[in-house]
C-alpha cells in the first residue's frame, strides 16, 4: 500500500513536471496564438544605422497594417515584434535568437544593413528559418552558403551601377571620363556599388586616380576631399551611406573640386539630401531599387497606402521593406502555412526558390544564393528633382552628361 | 605640393576645432579630476540646439550661442553641484566614469526621442563657400570654426591667468586645501569650473554643427580621439591640450596623404600609447598639470 502511494506520488510528480515543460515549451508561442502570425525582426533603430532603420520599421509597420485592413495573412492577423539592435552586430544576433527561442515568433524579416544581416541570417539558417531581407546587397552576403536567404530587392550592390556603365560605355571614346576618384566606406554595401562601378570603368580604359577607404566613424571628410581633388578626376563615385556622402560632398565643394560627373549611392535618394545639400545637388546620381511613380500594379497601391498614413510618399528603404512582406506573403500563401515548424519554413523556402514574386519594385525571382535578378535604375537631381534617367525606357528626365558647377 | 599646403591648412583648421572641443575635458579633469564621458554627448546636444534654432527662426546658427552658452554653465554648475560633488573624493575618478557614462547615454536617448534618429545638418548659405590663399582653398564655415576656437581658447586662458576667480580656480585645482585655508570657498570655484569647462561644449558644439551632420549618436565618435587629444597634452593643461590638438590634427591630416583614412585615424591612439609610455603625465602639462 505505501509503495502504491509512493509510486502513485512519483507518477503525480513526473505527470506534473511533464505537464510544466509543456507548460514552458508551449509558453514560448504565447505571441504566436491562433488568430495571430507574430513576425520577429531586429532593427538599427538606434546607433550608426538608425536613419535607414527606421524607415524600414515604417515599411514594415505600414505593410503589417495594410495586410490587416485587408483580411490578414491566411486569415490570421499579422502582429510584428520589433528588438532594437543598436546598428550592433552581436546584438543583432542575440535579438534573432530571442525572437526564434523565447518569442516564438512565427516568421523573422531581415534587418537592415550587409554588417547586420550576415550574423542575422547564421541565426535563421541554424533554425531553419526563412530570411528575407530587406537590405544586405553586398557580395559577401551570398557568399556564406545561405539557402535560407533571398534579398527582397532588384538588384545586388556590385550591379547598382550597372546602367550608368552601360551608358558611359556607350559615349564616344573621346568624350567618356578618362579618369576616376572613388571614395568608399568600409562597409560591404557602401564598397561593394562603388567597386561594382569602378571594375566596368577600369575595363573601358577609365584610369582609377585615387581610391579612399574611410571607416564608418569617419567625422573629418576634408582630407579625403584633399586627395580626390587634387587628382582633379573626370568622374567622382562615392561608395557610401548617408552622413558620409552629405560631408563628404560639402567638403568637395568646399575645396572647389568640380567633376564631370559625380555619383553617390544612397544618400541622394534620401528626401533629408537636398535640405542638407541645398541648391548645389543638380546634376548628381545615384542608383535606387525603387521609385513611388513606377506603375507595377501593386505600387499604385503601396504608395497610396503609405502616403495615407504618413503624409509623404515611401522612399526606398520602406519600398524595399515592404517588398520584403510581400515575397514573405507570397511564399505562405502558396505554401499555406506559417509556424515555425521546420517543414514549414522549409516549404516557403522550397517556394520561393522556385517562384517569381510580383512585387512593388517589379516582379522578383532569386538564384540559388539568394541573388535578386534584377537592375537598379539610375537617378539624377534634374531641375532640383530627384527623377530616373536610366534606363531610357523607365526615364523620367533626360540625363544631363556634364554635371553643372557645385 | 598644392596638396601638400592644402593638407596643413585643413590639418590646422582641424586641430583648432579639436582644441576647442577638448577644453572642456581637460579643465573638468584639472579642477576635479573628473573624467567627463558625457562631454561629447553636450558637444552634440549644443549642435543640435544650434540646428534647432536656426531651423525654427531662419537665423544664423552662430546666434545660438547667445542661449546655450550660459545655458550649460547653468546646468555644468548645477551637475558639480548635484551630482559629482556626491562621489566620494577617493574613488571620484572611476566612479565619474560611470555617472558621465550613463549622463552621455540619457543625452544620447533624449536627443533620438526628441529630435528622432534622422541625421541633421545645418543649411547655410555660405556652407559650402571657400576662398584661395597660397593655392589652399579655406572653407568658410571651416575658418569661422577655427575662429570661434581662437577666441574662446584666449578668453579661457585670460579668465584663467588674469582674474580673481582664475586664480582662485587655478588654486583649487593645484592644493585644495590650502585654497580653503587662504579663504576660497573650493566647492563654489569647483561648480563654477565645471559650468565653463560645458560653457565650452556649448561653443564647441556650436562650432561643430557648422560643418558636420549630426545625429545622435555621434558623440561616441568624438570621445576617443578627444580623450587622447587631452592625455597627450597633459591632463588638465589648456595650453597642453591646445598644443596637442593642433599636433595631432595637422598629423592626421598630413598622414592622409600616404597612408589613407583607416591609418590616419589611429595615429590619435598611437599617439596616446606613446604618452603613456613616454611621459604619463602628458607633454605640455606639468605633473598633475599645474601650469597653465
Amino acid at each position: 500500500m505505501k509503495v502504491t502511494t509512493r509510486l502513485r506520488i512519483s507518477t503525480l510528480a513526473l505527470a506534473g513536471s511533464l505537464a510544466m515543460t509543456g507548460c514552458i515549451s508551449s509558453g514560448g508561442n504565447e505571441g504566436g496564438s491562433d488568430d495571430t502570425i507574430t513576425i520577429g525582426i531586429s532593427l538599427p533603430l538606434t546607433g550608426d544605422f538608425s536613419e535607414p532603420g527606421k524607415g524600414v520599421e515604417r515599411g514594415y509597420e505600414a505593410w503589417a497594417q495594410y495586410v490587416n485592413d485587408n483580411g490578414g495573412l491566411l486569415g490570421k492577423q499579422v502582429e510584428l515584434k520589433i528588438l532594437d539592435d543598436q546598428s550592433n552586430a552581436d546584438r543583432v544576433a542575440s535579438d534573432y535568437e530571442k525572437l526564434i527561442n523565447q518569442d516564438g515568433v512565427d516568421l523573422v524579416f531581415g534587418p537592415f544593413s550587409t554588417r547586420l544581416v550576415v550574423p542575422a541570417a547564421q541565426v535563421a539558417q541554424d533554425y531553419g528559418f526563412l530570411f528575407v531581407e530587406p537590405a544586405g546587397a553586398a557580395p559577401e552576403v551570398f557568399e556564406q552558403g545561405f539557402d535560407n536567404l533571398f534579398y527582397a530587392a532588384p538588384a545586388v550592390a556590385d550591379d547598382h551601377y550597372d546602367h550608368l556603365a552601360d551608358y558611359i560605355e556607350a559615349m564616344p571614346a573621346d568624350q567618356r571620363p578618362k579618369t576616376a576618384a572613388y571614395a568608399t566606406m568600409d562597409d560591404p554595401f557602401a564598397q561593394g556599388t562603388a567597386y561594382g562601378l569602378k571594375d566596368r570603368l577600369e575595363e573601358m580604359g577609365v584610369r582609377t586616380v585615387a581610391d579612399e577607404v574611410y571607416p564608418p566613424n569617419t567625422t573629418d571628410f576634408s582630407s579625403i576631399a584633399a586627395k580626390v581633388a587634387d587628382t582633379n578626376a573626370d568622374i567622382m563615385v562615392g561608395g557610401t551611406q548617408y552622413q558620409d556622402a552629405v560631408n563628404l560632398i560639402i567638403a568637395l565643394q568646399q575645396l572647389n573640386y568640380q567633376p564631370k560627373m559625380a555619383a553617390f549611392s544612397t544618400a541622394p535618394t534620401n528626401p533629408e539630401f537636398p535640405e542638407a545639400i541645398g541648391a548645389k545637388t543638380e546634376g548628381i546620381l545615384s542608383p535606387t531599387g525603387y521609385t513611388p511613380d513606377a506603375d507595377w500594379p501593386s505600387n499604385v497601391e503601396f504608395v497610396e497606402f503609405y502616403t495615407e498614413l504618413h503624409g509623404n510618399p515611401p522612399g526606398e528603404d520602406e519600398a524595399n521593406a515592404w517588398t520584403t512582406g510581400q515575397v514573405v506573403a507570397a511564399a505562405v500563401e502558396a505554401a499555406e502555412c506559417a509556424d515555425p515548424s521546420e517543414e514549414c519554413q522549409q516549404e516557403l523556402i522550397d517556394w520561393l526558390h522556385g517562384n517569381q514574386v510580383d512585387t512593388v519594385v517589379g516582379p522578383l525571382s532569386w538564384d540559388e544564393a539568394g541573388r535578386p535578378q534584377s537592375a537598379h535604375m539610375i537617378q539624377q537631381y534634374v531641375d532640383g528633382k530627384i527623377r530616373i534617367v536610366l534606363p531610357e525606357e523607365q526615364a523620367e528626365a533626360e540625363i544631363i552628361p556634364v554635371k553643372p558647377a557645385w | 605640393m598644392s596638396l601638400l599646403i592644402q593638407s596643413i591648412v585643413l590639418g590646422l583648421l582641424l586641430g583648432g576645432l579639436y582644441a576647442l572641443l577638448a577644453a572642456g575635458l581637460t579643465l573638468y579633469f584639472g579642477v576635479m579630476r573628473v573624467v567627463m564621458i558625457a562631454h561629447s554627448a553636450f558637444l552634440i546636444l549644443a549642435a543640435y540646439l544650434a540646428w534647432f534654432f536656426s531651423t525654427e527662426t531662419g537665423l544664423d546658427p552662430l546666434l545660438s550661442l547667445l542661449v546655450t552658452v550660459p545655458l550649460f554653465f547653468l546646468i555644468g554648475v548645477g551637475m558639480q553641484r548635484l551630482l559629482i560633488s556626491r562621489l566620494r573624493p577617493a574613488t571620484m575618478t572611476m566612479m565619474s566614469v560611470l555617472l558621465t557614462f550613463a549622463i552621455a547615454l540619457t543625452i544620447e536617448g533624449l536627443l533620438g526621442y526628441v529630435f528622432t534618429g534622422t541625421q541633421r545638418r545645418v543649411r547655410l548659405s555660405y556652407g559650402g563657400g571657400d576662398f584661395e590663399v597660397f593655392g589652399a582653398n579655406i572653407a568658410v564655415v571651416k575658418l569661422i570654426a577655427f575662429g570661434l576656437a581662437a577666441v574662446s581658447l584666449l578668453v579661457l586662458y585670460l579668465v584663467l591667468t588674469r582674474t580673481r576667480f582664475g586664480q582662485a580656480l587655478r588654486a583649487t585645482i593645484q592644493h585644495p586645501e590650502a585654497a580653503r585655508l587662504v579663504g576660497i570657498n573650493t566647492d563654489r570655484i569647483a561648480g563654477y569650473g565645471f559650468g565653463i569647462g560645458l560653457a565650452t561644449a556649448a561653443v564647441g558644439g556650436t562650432a561643430l554643427s557648422l560643418d558636420s551632420t549630426i545625429y545622435p549618436s555621434l558623440h561616441w565618435h568624438w570621445i576617443g580621439p578627444l580623450m587622447a587629444i587631452i592625455v597627450v597634452g597633459g591632463l588638465g593643461s589648456i595650453p597642453g591640450a591646445a598644443i596637442a590638438a593642433m599636433v595631432l590634427g595637422l598629423g592626421q591630416s598630413l598622414l592622409q596623404i600616404p597612408l589613407g583614412t583607416t591609418w590616419a585615424q589611429t595615429f590619435f591612439y598611437l599617439a596616446l600609447f606613446a604618452t603613456l609610455m613616454v611621459r604619463p603625465q602628458g607633454f605640455f602639462g606639468g605633473r598633475l598639470a599645474q601650469r597653465f
